[in-house]
């Protein structure tokens, strides 16, 4: 039986490092327990996001994240793309490096989106093959979110739940839980969340995410938009209690407000999992707006656009 | 390859065809490309996209299908700012659709996104109706120096090493300087414009009033000091000896060539006088960061 988190250490409560908070954590250093990089935005840099980086690597640990492994995919691993993922997470001493359970191209494109892979064996026995191979790559913790989705497969042959939990078992790696991607998907695909949450590896989480969504009436949609709702800070409490405890990071990736906003979400969770009878007795801030699951609204609002992340860019700084 | 494999191959390929398809899933669905890897029509698929209790499989599609334009069109959006100002919205979300059909992303990285769009904005230009520079000139201008702020940005720079200063230069002897030869530093990018494309794309960053701006031969240096890009606009000799420069001349040679490209003659006092002066500038904003001299190769610095 694996340790609890497969023995790597409980962060606290992280936030996403995006550019615009840049300022306010050099000359603030605010009190938060760690931060998460989106890899791919720091693996080339030459410049201030890769010096930045540096500096705030000497003070707080650090995780990476990644949106473009594209474990799913069939065409082959990008090698050139883990060796510099590799380098990296030496140079800042990353605590482990996750990406997500998608494809995200095939043929040689890439469509910066996190594509659902058909929930079936062969598809389980090619992950859990590539996985190993990044594993041997990486020679550091290698951790796998589950995605939010949009489609579901009719050639899938098992739940989501069951093919995370035998992915990470028989390939051997770490679970990044995103109880809002389990909200998200549980909404679009009919599925209880709970069971979801209930049945996944709990000695394999490593980590949480949490975000907000956007509600589009007839299912949701994973913006990294605003704050996180009270149905999914409820799944966050269950999985807390069934892992016992998990490094948990926020993640806010458009219309982001000041850094002290995004914080100060993220440290919610230490309200929800103070008190598990009822952790929400006495909080003035109960939930955002649109807590219920969607109901059939206008046709027009399918045909909206809202992007779902990833999409994070780090803009140009010219005098 | 296994069958299962094969399988997943032709459903990842199906699916990136159809959600990237510029009219739609269904009309990427119906396409040849799509029907040669399934052969589905979209009344039928159900058959490969399973149906939600809201939505059926098409609906489902196409939060993928308007998310992939919509998405890159806004990360273009990001880099390239002053063009988007000039376009207008709609316009630039056109190009941009139709740059992403030529030149879809291979790369892993955003960064790389925006790499070939100036030059298939210069290769989508209508034809040319007046004589000299014209708007299309003007938008394809900016997006090549908002490309370049991109690379110096994020691309290799002098902030961990000693540049040279002007005091270093200083102390090579005034009958040796004929023989020198400059490290520039490689954040240094020089670029000549038929529009002041600069003093437009500042007016954007900074949310003023940009207008379109009457041709003007521009000369520009691009560099990055202390993490930001910085730009310095220069006359045409100054651009000239300090192009000769980074291409490796000496400058006994670069002076040279600068001089017959001008086709002008030069007073000794007042010329030597303006190089001092440029080179102040130049070693000021951290455009060398090593010197040699052509008869030992000896490096100074």
């Amino acid at each position: 039986m694996p340790e609890p988190r497969l023995g790597h250490p409980h962060l606290g409560m992280g936030v996403g490092l995006r550019s615009a908070h840049y300022p306010h954590i050099l000359q603030e250093q605010p009190d938060v327990d760690w931060f998460e990089i989106i890899s791919e935005n720091y693996m080339d840099s030459q410049g201030r996001p890769r010096y930045v980086l540096e500096q705030i690597a000497e003070r707080y640990p650090i995780v990476m994240h990644g949106v473009s492994l594209s474990i799913g995919s069939t065409d082959p691993l990008n090698h050139e793309y883990l060796h510099r993922l590799k380098s990296l997470a030496e140079s800042i001493d990353a605590q482990w490096i996750s990406d997500h359970l998608c494809w995200t191209g095939v043929a040689g494109r890439n469509t910066h989106d996190l594509l659902p892979v058909p929930l079936t064996e062969a598809t389980l026995r090619y992950v859990v093959e590539r996985i190993r191979i990044v594993q041997d790559v990486l020679e550091r913790p290698f951790v796998l979110e589950n995605p939010s989705s949009y489609v579901t497969f009719a050639c899938s042959e098992m739940p989501e739940w069951e093919f995370i939990t035998r992915m990470a078992e028989e390939a051997d790696c770490g679970l990044l839980l995103d109880v809002n991607n389990v909200y998200v998907s549980s909404v679009n695909h009919d599925f209880d969340p709970v069971e979801y949450i209930e049945n996944v590896p709990h000695e394999r989480i490593v980590q949480c995410h949490l975000a907000g969504h956007t509600n589009c009436g007839t299912h949701l949609i994973d913006t990294h938009d605003g704050q996180v709702i009270d149905p999914v800070w409820d799944l966050y409490r269950r999985a807390h209690q069934l892992t016992g405890g998990m490094s948990t990071l926020l993640e806010w990736d458009a219309r982001i407000p000041a850094f002290p906003v995004v914080h100060a979400e993220v440290l919610k969770a230490k309200q929800y999992i103070s008190d598990e009878s009822d952790a929400l007795d006495g909080m003035t801030e109960r939930h955002a707006p649109d807590q219920t699951r969607p109901e059939q609204k206008a046709d027009s609002l399918v045909a909206q656009t809202v992007v779902p992340h990833p999409a994070v860019l780090v803009e140009t700084e010219v005098e | 390859m296994t069958d299962s494999m094969a399988e997943l191959d032709r459903l990842q390929r199906w699916m990136q065809s159809v959600i990237t398809h510029p009219d739609g899933v269904a009309a990427g669905i119906d396409s040849e490309t799509a029907r040669e890897l399934i052969e589905i029509r979209s009344g039928s698929i159900e058959q490969v996209i399973s149906r939600s209790k809201a939505l059926d499989s098409i609906q489902r599609l196409h939060v993928y299908g308007n998310a992939y334009y919509a998405r890159l069109i806004d990360c273009m959006k990001g880099e390239f700012p002053a063009t988007l100002a000039a376009l207008g919205d709609e316009s630039f979300g056109g190009f941009v659709m139709g740059y992403l059909q030529s030149f879809p992303s291979t790369s892993y990285t955003l960064g790389d996104l925006g790499r070939e769009f100036p030059a298939y904005l210069a290769n989508s230009r209508p034809p040319r109706e007046i004589d000299g520079p014209d708007w299309a000139d003007f938008l394809v201008e900016l997006a090549t120096l908002e490309r370049v702020y991109s690379d110096v940005f994020d691309g290799p720079g002098e902030e961990r090493i000693t540049l040279l200063s002007a005091d270093d230069l200083s102390a090579i002897p005034p009958d040796r300087w004929g023989d020198v030869r400059l490290q520039t530093a490689a954040s240094l990018h020089l670029r000549t414009f038929q529009f002041p494309v600069q003093d437009y794309i500042a007016a954007v960053r900074k949310q003023e009033t940009a207008t379109i701006p009457q041709p003007e031969e521009t000369w520009l240096a691009i560099n990055r000091r202390d993490y930001i890009v910085r730009r310095r606009p220069l006359s045409r000799l100054p651009y000239q000896l300090l192009l000769q420069l980074q291409q490796g001349e000496t400058l006994g040679d670069a002076i040279e060539v600068m001089l017959v490209q001008a086709d002008m003659e030069v007073d000794t006092n007042s010329f030597a006088s303006r190089l001092q002066e440029w080179f102040r500038n130049w070693t000021a904003d951290g455009y060398f960061f090593g010197v040699t001299l052509e008869t030992d190769q000896s490096e100074t610095k």
